[in-house]
């Protein structure tokens, strides 16, 4: 007699996978990482795979050490690595690469119980920790294809009044100083079409972040070209496509990640445009992470049919 | 214009490998298996022997309880016995196996019946046997008695057929129109139902044809395509799409003065009518990646599925899953000896490789279940909630996010990229808090004794 296998429905299954989704991601990340070698250099390359590996074997480790399932095949601590990476400056050294890596990987996510459990976005996370920690991440390094004046980002010439600034077209394709993967929008913007191609994620949280920021600045400042240079510069399309997207850190329903949005962008606009410190995204997804269970709570769905009373 | 908000659904792989096929009666098998439970209800209560003699159509467990089935012999030959058995995941019960003379002869009682008023008709469905042939298998008397409390303005007839695989309501569709007219007659007649819908997935366009054809002259009925979506032909998304109306919590359909039913149910219905033969076969979809050459057969209720799996041509491979009805909501069979019952619309054979699930990984929280669920419902939700030991806080959260509003779709399992058994758990917090809020219901009807 033939053994047959029981189970419950539904028998057949989409064929989507974790691995895939971050594969995805990967993918989409690509042409970010490419721009960066060109814009910076080969000191870009030596970034990325320092944080990529690093956050791999700190995460094969640590589920060998904490003898958990070995979870690396899912790929989600390359895409940590690459994200930090890409969120560094050529400054920073290697050394401070790997503590950053290892900090995301163990301490954002393992400790809180690995991936899906942790609260707050391992990368962004680990970037903030590295900018209080190291002063060196903060600030932009030399891009090696342009020669400038000065070393400071765009935005911090913005905020310290300086008139030298790169055109919008620099902007646009990333020569100028900043993080390594931020700069060039244009590589930003294939990433985010392909992700919304793949169906990875939905265009809901990148738009409402980024559209606030500018709608935010226009208003405030009344003028169009310094609200362009506020979307383009800065970390904000990489935040807002890469960052503020992660599944684990933002609110689960549309509705929830539309008010999640808002608030990285309120959050982005206020600390740019009142403090003194000219960067903000980092700090507004990461506070706004740690909202996401309040904008849980009045973001449901209403169920078709559900009754309010009963 | 229509700015309705639009209902979530997926797209599944359709599969209707057979949706052309001609429907085909099979020899008949050497012997049948008739479970007393083929029906939601009491199980039905057997009025035959071992060793009767039995013709087909014959009375062999009468109903039994306020809400049951008849269950009549399909084949003629002798009773062999009265044995236990279980459904998978149903209550243990009996079961009447008839081993065939392999003659099919048809019971020479069998007579119309007489039907000129509400009362008999209800009762002559109710003698049919006659179930919800979409897969509830709901007892259809049951269902039309709903009259007598709320006037039915309009019935939505089911010819969505939305798993993959499946085509026997569209072969219903195809090659019994002619009963499916008289059925509408029949409705318009006793339960002075004013409207029909029929409504049909566009991806069987034979059938949409057929039925404009029929239809052509009766304004009264609207042969309305739908999109090829699963899970369309669902009670609350079919309702939704076909008529914008949406049954509340608590509700029944027939408040809404709508009715559904299945397309071959109301075409068995008015057969019945027509020549007294109650339900004794099925057109069942045989198919699925490990049958030889899948087909559209006209087979005896009870006939076993090995039987069933031999006149399509057989196995080409090893077998991993036998599925009663589609892949989405369908039972898997323990063994090939079980039978087909009176609402199995298909059977699935998957080889091995189809059969495995994949092990879940960690819910990384990408919020697919809630994006996919046609009710909007929350399946993490409802998974996180199954995990706390408080049974009050578990019961508290589930009653919040209206788990019992869940219709067990199986769509968030489907699109979890993390492979969680999100419909199973889903399907555990229903049945968990059935019993929660009933035992709750009773603690306050005592505690109120109590004060008085």
């Amino acid at each position: 007699m033939e053994k047959l296998i029981t189970s419950a429905s539904p028998h057949i299954h989409s064929g989507a996978s974790t691995r895939r989704i971050m594969l995805d991601v990967i993918i989409a990340l690509l042409p970010a990482a490419i721009a960066s070698a060109v814009i910076f250099g080969m000191r870009a390359n030596v970034i990325l795979l320092t944080c990529i590996v690093s956050a791999v074997l700190a995460e094969f480790l640590f589920n060998l050490i904490t003898r958990r399932q070995q979870t690396v095949g899912d790929l989600s601590a390359v895409v940590t690595g690459l994200l930090l990476g890409l969120n560094l400056s050529t400054n920073v050294p290697i050394w401070q690469c790997v503590i950053g890596s290892v900090f995301a990987v163990v301490v954002v996510k393992g400790l809180f119980g690995g991936l899906g459990r942790n609260f707050a976005n391992p990368a962004i996370t680990a970037r903030v920790f590295m900018l209080i920690a190291f002063s060196s991440v903060a600030g932009g390094a030399m891009p090696a294809v342009v020669e400038l004046e000065a070393s400071a980002t765009p935005l911090e010439q913005l905020a310290n009044g300086a008139s030298q600034l790169p055109s919008l077209l620099d902007m646009f394709i990333g020569t100028y100083g900043g993080a390594i993967g931020e700069t060039c929008t244009l590589a930003l913007l294939i990433g985010f079409i392909y992700l919304l191609v793949r169906k990875v994620i939905r265009w809901h949280i990148p738009v409402v972040f980024i559209g606030t920021v500018f709608v935010c600045t226009l208003i405030a400042s009344g003028d169009f070209v310094y609200a362009l240079y506020q979307i383009l510069g800065g970390g904000l399309f990489l935040g807002a496509i890469f960052m503020a997207t992660d599944y684990v850190t933002c609110p689960i329903t549309t509705k929830g990640r539309v008010v999640f949005a808002l608030g990285c962008g309120l959050i982005t606009f206020i600390i740019r445009y009142f403090c003194a410190y000219p960067e903000g995204v980092s700090f507004s997804i990461l506070i706004m992470n740690l909202l996401v269970p309040y904008i849980e709570r009045f973001t449901g769905n209403k169920p078709l049919g559900g009754s309010k009373n009963a | 214009m229509n700015f309705r908000k639009k209902i979530s659904a997926l797209k599944v792989p359709h599969h209707k490998n057979t949706a052309g096929m001609h429907s085909v009666r099979i020899s008949p098998p050497k012997e049948v298996l008739l479970p007393m439970s083929m029906h939601s209800g009491g199980p039905a209560v057997p009025v035959v022997e071992v060793g009767d003699h039995v013709r087909i159509g014959q009375l062999i467990a009468r109903e039994d309880g306020k809400i049951s089935s008849p269950v009549h012999a399909t084949i003629s030959g002798t009773v062999k016995a009265i044995e236990s058995f279980t459904p998978n995941g149903g209550r243990p019960g009996l079961a009447i196996r008839i081993e065939s003379d392999g003659k099919m002869e048809k019971d020479p009682n069998i007579v119309p019946p007489q039907v000129h008023d509400l009362d008999s008709f209800l009762a002559a469905v109710q003698e049919s046997g006659i179930v919800g042939l979409g897969g509830a298998a709901f007892p259809l008397w049951a269902k039309l008695d709903a009259v007598r409390r709320n006037p039915i303005k309009t019935v939505l007839v089911n010819g969505a057929e939305c798993e993959p695989y499946i085509t026997s309501d569209n072969r219903t569709m195809v090659e019994n129109s002619d009963y499916i007219v008289k059925g509408v007659g029949l409705l318009r007649e006793y339960l002075k139902a004013e409207e029909f819908i029929i409504g049909i997935e566009e991806n069987k366009p034979d059938a949409i044809e057929e039925m404009r054809r029929v239809f052509a002259g009766d304004s009264t009925v609207n042969v309305m395509p739908l999109k090829s979506i699963y899970p369309q032909g669902a009670k609350q998304v079919l309702l939704y799409n076909a008529t914008g109306k949406v049954v509340a919590e608590g509700q029944r359909l027939a408040e809404l003065n709508v009715i559904i039913i299945n397309i071959t149910s109301l075409a068995k219905m008015a057969q019945y009518i027509e020549d007294g033969m109650p339900l004794v076969e099925k057109c069942i979809t045989v198919d699925g990646s490990a049958i030889k050459e899948p087909k559209n057969l006209i087979v005896p209720v009870g006939t076993p599925i090995r039987y069933l799996v031999e006149q399509a041509g057989g196995l080409k491979s090893e077998p991993g899953k036998v599925i009663y009805g589609g892949p989405m909501m369908g039972k898997t069979a323990r063994s090939m000896d079980e039978p087909v019952i009176k609402a199995t619309n298909a059977i699935i054979v998957m080889d091995q490789k189809d059969a495995q699930k994949a092990e879940p990984s960690p819910c990384i929280h990408c919020g697919r279940c809630v994006a996919t669920c046609p009710l909007s419902l929350n399946p993490t939700a409802f998974a996180k909630a199954m995990e706390l030991e408080d049974e009050d806080k578990r019961a508290a959260i589930l009653n919040k996010e209206k788990v019992q509003l869940c219709m067990e779709c199986g769509c968030c399992s489907y699109v979890c990229p993390a492979h969680r058994p999100l419909a199973e758990n889903n399907s555990a917090a229903r049945s968990f808090i059935r019993k929660y809020n009933k035992a709750a219901a009773e603690k306050a009807a005592e505690k109120k004794e109590g004060e008085k």
